[in-house]
């Protein structure tokens, strides 16, 4: 009996949306904007199984046109009529544009780009992201991954069984790392209505500006026509977190291009699993490690305090075998570690830099504000800060004169006070006193740096262990170490 | 304790399975990060026909910090200190993670073979190393004999 009304339900299931389909008016709806020339905005409901005709059969009247004289244009490419919406990569709340064929406006156009239209037109209508392949992402050069693209224009039908690009973003809305998607907009205008006259073929085509050029469809104010023909109009790629409803044109993520795919199963460096995605480290080698492992090298590398302030890039790490020019360009990589540890990679990495721009840091417990003075300046207030006021050199609170050591200070303050207290009590009573007694019997300052340093054992030969010192001193002297130092006193 | 890491079994396994020829490393019964590791001295060395026993400890952040490793063995060498401390680059600021310790204990192996008198941690050592090898090579074979060969 159950059977039977199963059945019967399924058939008026299938009679509905047959129904349904006729009237379009869908229930498995995708709802996303249609950017009309002239910088209207419509709602539109799709079902994923259209195709681009459907599409244009939609959106036509709205724009007052046949649907023959639409174009549909979307992540920089014009779709083709025969493309099913499921195949475009389109999520909730998605903008297509589309623009009203020009006939007459191609013909005056120069000869190349009109023919290279042509070819869109014919052949390359598929979206970006099925035209794309991840062969060409994962090889860096460029010579390999041009022939890659031969391949993949010449056998068209294979394109379509390799699987797609996956592209790692994080996204500042899901504040994680997420899937992104590849998206194409005017470098001029930052409009969408933009079409590319070639696929990137390379990281290098999509981070680095003016790589692509392309042609802007953006209505009456053409960008090929403002510019005057004194360069060709470049596209511009930036990336969207495929994992939440777009938040509008200004919802962007960052790429970590470093994260890929593991296509060729390579195993990871430090703990040999093969894991899926991977980063790839900037070497010539291209090491591999499994995101954990990459994680697990950042927190050891920034307990350390071995993370580099490069003059470009900012607080970075390098290739965890030590390869060459490997440091990692773009630190939102970084955001892969959590949030604590990710503050604490933000504070370091600010510190270093106010050190290393020659500022101080607060020395008032629980500050610790980076300001940056004068060359000659002595005296530093702590401005925005807790307002403390201090003596560039001793790091004490500022006195005129002479630096005194920390012993005669509170001999001195003592007195100043209205009723007598033994110097010695007063002085084993402070707060902080028994990390500053600390670090002043078991530290010794690096002569080039003077971080405090303490030595735990082995021979006198130290090493400074902030990132970009490295001074070599010796323990005894205090001075650069030298064979004089290993001869007299290397083991004390 | 925390669980051992997939990498650290796999390297047990591996060890176990091909041991690298002339280095022997079995892992504690009770501590599978410390390693009993026992070197043969190479040929054409002053330290040949000799069985140097080292410990090798593989800290809780390996394989992002290199293992601690230390000659148990009394050995004359200018790069090994009296407490057996070893002084090689990869076991310090050169370390990657992509080394293991395989690797390691080849480097020491190899370190035999080569001694650096210019890189001592054994300071009288490479002195004499460094003026008179043939009585530096003497010593070293009279330790190997006395310390490593007794078993």
């Amino acid at each position: 009996m159950g059977s039977i009304i199963g059945v019967l339900k399924n058939i008026l299931c299938r009679m509905l949306q047959l129904l349904s389909f006729g009237k379009k008016t869908i229930t498995n709806s995708l709802s996303v904007y249609v950017k009309i020339s002239g910088g209207r905005t419509v709602a539109v409901d799709l079902d994923p199984t259209w195709d681009i005709k459907n599409v244009k059969e939609v959106v036509a009247p709205r724009l007052g046109l046949e649907p023959n004289e639409v174009k549909i244009i979307f992540a920089g490419k014009e779709l083709g009529d025969k493309i099913k919406i499921s195949e475009c990569d389109l999520g909730q709340q998605s903008i297509l544009h589309a623009v009203k064929v020009r006939g007459r406006l191609r013909t005056t156009l120069p000869p190349p780009s009109t023919s290279l239209i042509e070819d869109i037109d014919e052949q390359a209508s598929k979206p970006l992201s099925e035209t794309l392949n991840d062969t060409m992402f994962s090889n860096e050069d460029s010579s390999k991954s041009s022939s890659n693209i031969d391949d993949g224009s010449t056998n068209s039908g294979e394109g379509t069984n390799r699987t797609n690009v996956h592209f790692y973003v994080f996204c500042p809305t899901c504040k994680a790392l997420k899937t992104g998607k590849l998206r194409v907009r005017c470098h001029f205008c930052k409009s969408g209505a933009f079409t590319v006259h070639s696929d990137p073929q390379s990281w290098n085509d999509v981070l680095e500006p003016k790589q692509i050029t392309g042609l802007c469809e953006n209505g009456s104010e053409l960008c090929a026509d403002i510019l005057n023909n004194k360069e060709p109009t470049f596209a511009e790629f930036y990336f969207k977190c495929s994992e939440h409803t777009s938040l509008g044109e200004q919802d962007q993520a960052v790429p970590l291009y470093l994260i890929r795919p593991n296509l060729r199963d390579v195993p990871c460096l430090a703990c040999t699993d093969v894991s899926d995605p991977v980063v790839v480290f900037p070497c010539t080698e291209g090491h591999v490690t499994c995101l954990d492992c990459f994680r697990q090298y950042c927190i050891t590398r920034l307990t350390e305090r071995q993370f580099w302030q490069h003059p470009e890039y900012g607080y970075t790490l390098a290739c965890p075998a030590g390869c060459p020019d490997s440091f990692i360009k773009e630190i939102h990589h970084f955001r892969l570690l959590n949030d604590t540890q990710y503050a604490q990679y933000q504070r370091f990495g600010t510190e270093e830099f106010v050190l290393r721009s020659g500022g101080v840091l607060c020395p008032q417990p629980g500050c610790g504000m980076g300001i940056l003075i004068d060359e000659g300046c002595v005296k530093v207030a702590c401005i925005n800060g807790c307002g403390y006021v201090f003596c560039r050199l001793c790091l004490q609170g500022y006195h005129v004169g002479e630096c005194r050591s920390a012993d005669t200070e509170i001999g001195a303050n003592a007195e100043a006070c209205s009723y007598n207290v033994d110097p010695a009590k007063a002085s084993e009573a402070r707060w902080d006193e028994a990390s500053k007694v600390a670090i002043k019997v078991l530290t010794k300052p690096c002569p080039m740096c003077r971080t405090p340093t303490e030595r735990d054992g082995g021979c006198m030969h130290m090493v400074c262990t902030r990132a970009g010192c490295n001074f070599h001193w010796c323990w005894v002297c205090q001075t650069p170490w030298t064979r004089e130092c290993m001869g007299n006193h290397w083991f004390g | 304790m925390a669980a051992l890491p997939r990498r650290i079994i796999k390297e047990t396994q591996r060890l176990m399975q091909e041991p690298v020829p002339g280095i022997s490393a079995v892992p504690d019964d009770s501590n599978a990060r410390y390693f009993h590791v026992i070197v043969t001295g190479p040929e054409d060395s002053p330290f040949e026909g000799g069985l140097f026993k080292l410990e090798l400890f593989l800290p809780e952040d390996y394989p992002m910090s290199a293992p601690k490793v230390r000659f148990i063995t009394k050995i004359y060498h200018p790069n090994i200190d009296r407490l057996g401390r070893i002084c090689l680059d990869i076991l310090k600021d050169k370390w990657s993670p992509a080394l293991q310790i395989r690797t390691v204990l080849l480097s020491i192996q190899a370190l035999l073979s080569a001694p650096n008198p210019d890189d001592p941690l054994a300071n009288d050592v490479a002195e004499l190393w460094k003026v008179n090898e043939s009585e530096a090579i003497r010593n070293a074979r009279e330790w190997t004999r006395r310390y490593a060969m007794d078993n």
